[in-house]
């Protein structure tokens, strides 16, 4: 160890930081290098201090200790988002409840329901611009196809689309950097105008409960007890939140290595068969959310590292996913991978995402219907493109193409 | 033969193994896997697939052991 090296607890420090924007790319980069430090390093960079579970088999571990592993906190780069956000916050029984009322919504069977519309829709726009041999793939498709697949989900409506994604965006720039809790609270407060509307309505007028959200969330009894209507707005909130731009991220990461990767993008291309692998293989490696945040509830030394009751706990999931100690090969893209299902995208144990499913869907029916009509293309830029800190996007992905 | 069992406790309902293995799982309403806390016999011919599933999920939910 030189002399500049500090440890705490004896797990070396980092000051990485991943808050900030960065070139596309390079936040992967800076994962990789501190997995390969050590299986658990301390992060002071600017803001509250973190530990941070770097490796594939402690990551899985922690994940599977919520007991121990907390999601008071939820991203470790904002511990405090000063809002309570459900079922991310909410633990044990509770938890288990909450997520037996919502799973039944968001589980493939469900999912499967809504495949004509999301294709429907997928192709729409599509061929909105196909001809045009142009488009900027997150302005006019990553940006409109999950946000209105989401609000169909919740049976909302689609043309609300816009100026909801305008407060998410709002609220996880600043979330996803620690940034000034009044812009949360801005973003919030219409949110939560919205949903208040829409429960409004339905206490007036309830609908279906078998196809309206809402509905089914008044209507939810759990030990006789119905759910506080203060609750069902922050569900709404929280829905929303981790489903409007997780999706338009993963999208703009995959046209962008299919853009760059000529054989990548003529194997799947040619072969829709393919498309579930490439998905799960794109999703283990361009992962959207790479840490997951948790509080640490009790003293506790995890593999040597002495963590203390209040500290914030980082696990990493994005790093996770291309741990080589797991994956062979880990920074290639091999849709035939045996394990590709142990990656990590998702998060893991119970707060493991609830739209998986949707997200999943969502994806390979772009990938076919996009190859179907666009089997060719390449990136119509060589300015350099950047990704978010906190929370992978890319804002902007131009593509061109012959017709 | 083996004995395919599904830990109710760490099933999280990912989904891999009954996506991968539809000879042998299938899923519920919830999403869970429907064998979730329990276990059945599968034949030989299926073995590969349950295995299969088996390394598919990320929770470490399944397990498969030989049956007498």
């Amino acid at each position: 160890m030189s002399p500049d090296e500090s440890r705490r607890g004896g797990c070396p420090v980092v000051t990485t930081d991943y808050r900030s924007d960065r070139p596309m790319s390079e936040i992967s980069a800076l994962l990789g290098q501190d997995r390969e430090k050590a299986p658990i390093l301390r992060n002071e960079s600017p803001g509250t201090p973190f530990w941070m579970i770097t490796r594939h088999e402690h990551a899985v571990e922690a994940a599977q200790m919520p007991d121990v592993f907390g999601t008071e906190v939820i991203t470790s780069l904002t511990p405090d988002m000063g809002i309570e956000l459900r079922p991310h916050n909410v633990q044990g029984e509770e938890h288990l409840q909450l997520r037996k009322v919502l799973n039944r919504w968001f589980a493939p069977a469900a999912i499967r329901k809504l495949e004509p519309l999301v294709r429907r829709r997928c192709v729409e726009l599509i061929e909105g611009f196909a001809g045009r041999g142009e488009c900027d793939l997150v302005a006019d498709f990553a940006f409109l196809y999950p946000t209105e697949m989401f609000l169909a989900t919740l049976n909302l409506p689609m043309e609300d689309g816009l100026e909801m994604i305008h407060w998410v965006d709002v609220f996880i720039n600043a979330a996803a950097k620690d940034g000034a809790k009044t812009e949360i609270a801005r973003a919030s407060e219409w949110i939560y105008g919205y949903f208040n509307a829409a429960i409004d309505d339905r206490i007036a007028h309830p609908r279906d409960a078998e196809s309206d959200f809402i509905t089914r969330l008044l209507s939810a009894r759990t030990d006789g007890e119905a759910m506080p209507r203060q609750q069902v707005r922050t569900v709404c909130l929280s829905l929303m939140l981790a489903g409007l731009e997780t999706t338009r991220a993963a999208l703009g990461y995959i046209f962008h290595h299919l853009a760059t990767h000529p054989d990548d993008r003529r194997r799947i291309a040619g072969n829709p068969a393919l498309t579930p692998k490439a998905v799960e293989e794109f999703l283990r490696l361009y992962p959207i959310v790479f840490q997951g945040g948790r509080l640490v509830k009790q003293d506790v030394d995890f593999h040597g590292c002495p963590m203390k009751k209040g500290d914030v706990l980082w696990i990493g999931f994005g790093s996770s996913n291309t741990d080589p100690r797991k994956f062979d090969d880990p920074d290639e893209f091999r849709p035939d991978r045996g394990n590709v299902g142990n990656h990590l995208a998702f998060g893991l144990g119970p707060h493991r995402c609830l739209g998986m499913h949707l997200a999943r869907h969502e994806l390979v029916i772009a990938v076919d219907e996009w190859h179907a009509r666009i089997p060719d293309y390449e990136l119509a830029t060589d300015a350099p493109l950047v990704e978010r800190g906190g929370q992978l996007l890319l804002e902007s992905l131009p593509l061109r193409w012959e017709n | 033969m083996h004995r395919i069992a599904v830990d109710g406790g760490r099933c999280m309902g990912h989904g891999m193994c009954y996506s991968l293995a539809p000879h042998v799982l299938e899923d519920d309403d919830e999403g869970y896997v429907s064998l979730r806390d329990d276990s059945k016999v599968i034949p030989d011919d299926v073995l590969a697939e349950a295995e299969d599933a088996r390394e598919s999920c990320p929770e470490g939910a399944i397990t498969i052991t030989a049956e007498p």
